[in-house]
């Protein structure tokens, strides 16, 4: 029976050729999209689900609310006592560990490499499930010298020779700090957010004791571990209450409504609140997975309208097989097969073709998929349970409706699914508000991003220069000031403890001190800079001066942006003074006009600088004039290599560092717009066949017509005009749903752009032409057709 | 064999009734070979219908072999259509993505035959029928006459007791339509096949051993 049922299913796509084939390259196109995206959204979603602890391990933030704003801003380092007080104070708290993450660089022999390296207590291991390959992580007697590296590390290292014992080099905060190998760990699993080629115990940093049992300091990330039983709430609960009493004096932000949040293990990868943020915002997954039901859908509406189409011409056959005794539902499984069929061809296509693109794929939309992941036999058992149910989706229906059909009806060749159009108009409605609303969204993410890369941000990005300082000692970069002093490209030079947006290291932080002044709160964003600062970022003054060496150290002056002197509300904000953390009594020297020291999806929030002690700096910028940029950069990119041969990152434009900023925003618009793209093609090929199969149906009331006198034009215009209606109604859905949508999303952003009705108007014409190209060619030919030759047929 | 009382069939047009069968009252016994005549849109078509369970009365009792049709369940009205009635069509209505041989077949894929049995029994008919080179042709590769034969052979290849055709020979010129007629005549001699036909044809009628005249829904002899 079964085989019976290939044989006709598969005789029938041979004979059908164009249906066959829209319905096979709609469905392996979206197929091939669906699994990619899902794929994407199942990596992310699969991130740290290793760890055995995960469902009790926490970093914890803190959440403070900046003079009286309704967002509130998360700092992600606590102070150093906070992890003793909270183990011996909290019941029910297993471990607790810092995390620091560095690039440093290792020197064994005489080789030296830049190894990703985490300092981190001894709880790290047992909270966290890195396995050991050997040795063990925490040394006999608590010896503080004993570091674990990876697998690929030891190979990178040592090769082949046995690495445990081996005595290595770190170079931590410019020094030398001689360790030796304790133990080897497995690699870093791909999904894992925590990434290391090293751990350090955190008590070997020389900068340790800098911040032992200081509560007014805040420099790193903290993590504990729960006991089973307790919960987050109680924990969070808890820890607020100790919050109170040991910051009441101390409280480092100068806000009354900071508290601590938790952030769960599971959500590392994709919590914005997580030291391991990674940038992917948590509802692109989501996003990804509703890109892919929407592609998939348009596909399977294809497949229903060209199946239910289809059987009109198979009328006599589904009469007659209920005449030899088939029951409907025997009629159900046998066109369900057919389905069947075309879907699993259609999922094999789709398959090579994801394996073909997926380089391409990876490379274009920065992911790291591989088909290793397909060993997940939970994966392959959801791949395959959606399949059928699409399978179930795009044939079901109409084998259902086929299957129902009278068989006097259909016996008589009077099979009208004509009522059925009804449903396959609402179908092609159903696509194109898709299409559409794909489209409209992809050409408002992209004037947005347009909008980013134009807009003026208040200082210089196309000329400077940033140069990651990585961990040079104050003698390397005093050098380096001095060789591009004596460039002639070089107009100016200053440093900063922050860079602007995203350096070739990858790393960005912020700073936020609170103080009292006039006796109210307030807090600002606070930078350290070098001499020179404003002038070499080309940013504007509104009053007074830049930091210069002619004045002396300037080492109690701060400049201040706008917003900070709108905080401040003095009439003259030059020469203000006030208490300023650890600092001391500073005044103000100069007003800089407000400027985008964060992303554009942040407003320009108060900001404070002041000198930096050359320990502080961590990038250097350039100021340059050259007719040739990247001539320039190459330049500058050698001699820091010779000034610093440890250096590992290499400098940038700071338009450059700019972009880097939005480039998951820019991905998700590169995704979203090869969606829609999809989309809109395999909607068209869907209403290409469609047409094809309705003007099959009425070639003889075209005939008629054109015997009667009717032109050419009358009777495309007739032909055409069913279907602009449709793409038309589809345009008038779509439109509310994109605007709302992306109205959402703009929200994210602090600056940006106001959608134009016109965008729509643009959007809908594309479709329309697309609707128009697609329907016309085929409506003219049939047009064009002598009428004889259909009549004399009949 | 087949008893029909009182039956009728009409459609609610407006606030009355379109009748096209009125309470017909007819019994075809076991091996008889009837042949049912009348006008265009008398109801002829909708009485064999009926009586092959395509269709179902909106009034009046069917008795197959002395059982209401109607109190039948799902499953038993199945395993009679499959088992026991076979159709002729004017049309043919062959699938035209199935061979010569895979049409004949699919009665028997209904009816859950061994595949065995459904080769054999297939082999037998096609022997039967002098079709067996043409087994593998699809129909369109066949004459109206050839492509007749094949619904025949495929309408006795479940072992039927009843045939009932519908203007079998409505498409067919007469040679070919003598042919097939003939072929009836033998089914129904040899093999105690009930036969009944609907037809236009005086000729055609003759073949069977009564013939009955419908009119307006009505019997008329």
């Amino acid at each position: 029976m079964l085989i019976s049922y290939l044989k006709i299913a598969w005789r029938n796509l041979v004979k059908q050729k164009v249906f066959a084939l829209v319905n096979l390259l709609g469905m392996s196109a979206a197929l091939c999209a669906v699994l990619l995206l899902s794929l994407t959204a199942y990596r992310e979603w699969s991130f740290d689900q290793f760890h055995e602890n995960k469902n009790s391990v926490y970093q914890i933030v803190n959440e403070k609310y900046l003079n009286g704003g309704d967002k509130p801003t998360i700092t992600k380092s606590v102070a150093e006592p906070l992890a003793a007080a909270v183990k011996s104070e909290i019941p029910g708290i297993r471990h607790t560990t810092f995390i620091i993450a560095f690039d440093l660089p290792i020197r064994y022999g005489n080789n030296s490499y830049y190894l990703n390296t985490k300092l981190a207590n001894t709880d790290f291991w047992e909270m966290f499930s890195f396995p050991m390959i050997k040795g063990s992580p925490k040394p006999k007697n608590g010896a503080l010298n004993e570091v674990v590296i990876t697998q690929k590390a030891a190979t990178k290292l040592f090769g082949s020779s046995d690495a445990i014992g081996k005595a290595i080099e770190i170079n931590i905060r410019g020094r030398w700090v001689p360790y030796t190998v304790g133990a080897i760990a497995e690699n870093v699993p791909a999904n894992s957010s925590i990434r290391f080629e090293l751990v350090a115990p955190l008590e070997s940093d020389p900068d340790y004791a800098d911040i032992k049992g200081k509560w007014d300091v805040s420099t790193n990330p903290l993590f504990v571990q729960l006991e089973p039983g307790i919960t987050r709430e109680t924990f969070e609960k808890q820890l607020n209450i100790l919050r109170e009493k040991h910051y009441t004096k101390q409280d480092e932000f100068g806000s009354a409504k900071f508290r601590f949040k938790s952030v769960a293990l599971k959500d590392f990868k994709l919590s914005e609140e997580s030291y391991f943020f990674a940038g992917v915002n948590k509802y692109y997954p989501w996003l990804m997975l509703i890109l892919s039901v929407l592609i998939i859908s348009i596909a399977c509406i294809n497949f229903v309208n060209l199946s239910v189409a289809k059987s009109l011409g198979r009328s006599a056959e589904i009469g007659l097989r209920k005449s030899l005794g088939a029951i409907n539902s025997q009629l159900f499984i046998q066109f369900w097969m057919e389905s069947f069929l075309l879907c699993a061809i259609a999922l094999i296509i789709g398959v090579m073709l994801a394996i073909g693109i997926l380089p391409y794929y990876n490379r274009q939309f920065s992911q790291q998929l591989n088909w290793g992941m397909l060993q997940n036999i939970r994966l392959v058992a959801g791949i395959v349970i959606v399949f059928f149910l699409i399978t179930l989706l795009a044939g079901g229906f109409p084998a259902w409706k086929i299957a129902r059909q009278h068989i006097i009806t259909v016996l008589k060749g009077k099979m009208t699914l004509n009522k059925g159009n009804h449903t396959r108009n609402s179908l092609i409605i159903v696509q194109f508000v898709v299409a559409v609303l794909l489209f409209s969204s992809t050409a408002i993410i992209w004037q947005q991003l347009n909008y980013i890369r134009k807009k003026d941000l208040g200082y210089n990005i196309n000329t400077v220069i940033s140069i990651p300082l990585d961990n040079a000692t104050p003698a390397i970069i005093d050098k380096m000031k001095q060789e591009l002093a004596q460039l002639s490209e070089v107009k100016d030079v200053s440093a900063g403890m922050n860079n602007f947006g995203i350096g070739t290291d990858g790393s960005s932080g912020n700073w936020i001190v609170g103080f009292s002044f006039q006796d109210r709160q307030v807090s600002t964003k606070f930078q350290k800079v070098d001499y020179n600062y404003a002038r070499t970022m080309g940013m504007n003054f509104i009053a007074g001066r830049d930091f210069s060496r002619a004045f002396g150290t300037d080492s109690s002056a701060v400049l201040i942006n706008e917003a900070m002197a709108r905080q401040l509300g003095v009439k003259e904000p030059i020469g203000t003074s006030f208490e300023f953390s650890d600092m001391g009594q500073v005044h103000v020297v100069g007003v800089v006009k407000d400027y985008n020291f964060e992303s554009l999806r942040q407003k320009i929030d108060p900001l404070t600088m002041a000198i930096a002690k050359p320990q502080d700096l961590s990038y250097m910028f350039a100021s340059v004039t050259t007719a040739n940029l990247s001539a320039t950069l190459d330049k500058i990119t050698k001699e820091w290599k010779e000034v610093n041969p440890l250096s590992e990152n290499p400098p940038s434009y700071l338009n450059d560092n700019i972009r880097r900023l939005y480039e998951e925003e820019g991905r998700f618009s590169n995704m979203l717009m090869s969606g829609a793209l999809l989309a809109i093609i395999i909607t068209c090929m869907g209403l290409f066949a469609v047409t094809v199969l309705t003007i099959a149906q009425r070639k003889k009331e075209i005939s008629i017509r054109k015997v009667l006198g009717a032109s050419v034009q009358s009777v495309v215009m007739l032909l055409t005009k069913d279907f602009l209606m449709l793409v038309l109604i589809a345009i008038v859905i779509a439109t509310p749903f994109s605007w709302y949508f992306m109205h959402q999303w703009l929200q994210q952003f602090e600056f940006h752009i106001t959608i134009r009705w016109w965008i729509f108007m643009v959007v809908g014409f594309v479709a329309v032409a697309f609707a128009i190209l697609t329907v016309c060619l085929q409506s003219i030919h049939a047009a064009m057709a002598n009428p004889v030759k259909s009549l004399n047929r009949e | 064999m087949i008893q029909l009382q009182k039956i009728s069939k009409y459609y609610p047009v407006g606030l009355g009734r379109n009748f096209i069968l009125k309470e017909i009252d007819l019994t075809i016994n076991e091996g008889e070979f009837v042949s049912i005549m009348g006008p265009s849109g008398s109801g002829k078509s909708t009485l064999l219908h009926i009586m092959g369970l395509l269709e179902e009365p909106s009034d009046g009792q069917y008795l197959f072999e002395g059982e209401r049709v109607d109190r039948m369940s799902e499953k038993k009205r199945t395993e009679l259509h499959r088992g026991s009635i076979g159709f002729v069509f004017q049309a043919y209505h062959l699938i035209d993505e199935l061979t010569v041989y895979e049409n004949i077949e699919t009665p028997l894929l209904y009816k859950n035959i061994s595949s065995s049995e459904r080769k054999s029994r297939v082999a037998d008919v096609l022997d039967r029928f002098n079709i067996v080179a043409k087994k593998d042709l699809f129909p369109s590769q066949l004459s109206g006459g050839q492509q007749q034969l094949v619904g025949i052979a495929r309408a006795i290849v479940s072992e039927p007791r009843v045939i009932l055709a519908d203007e079998p020979t409505g498409n067919l010129h007469s040679d070919q339509a003598k042919s097939i007629m003939e072929l009836f005549k033998e089914l129904n001699e040899k093999d105690k096949i009930t036969i009944v036909q609907v037809t236009h044809s005086d000729v055609n009628a003759t073949y069977g051993n009564r013939i009955i005249q419908i009119r307006d829904g009505h019997i008329r002899s």
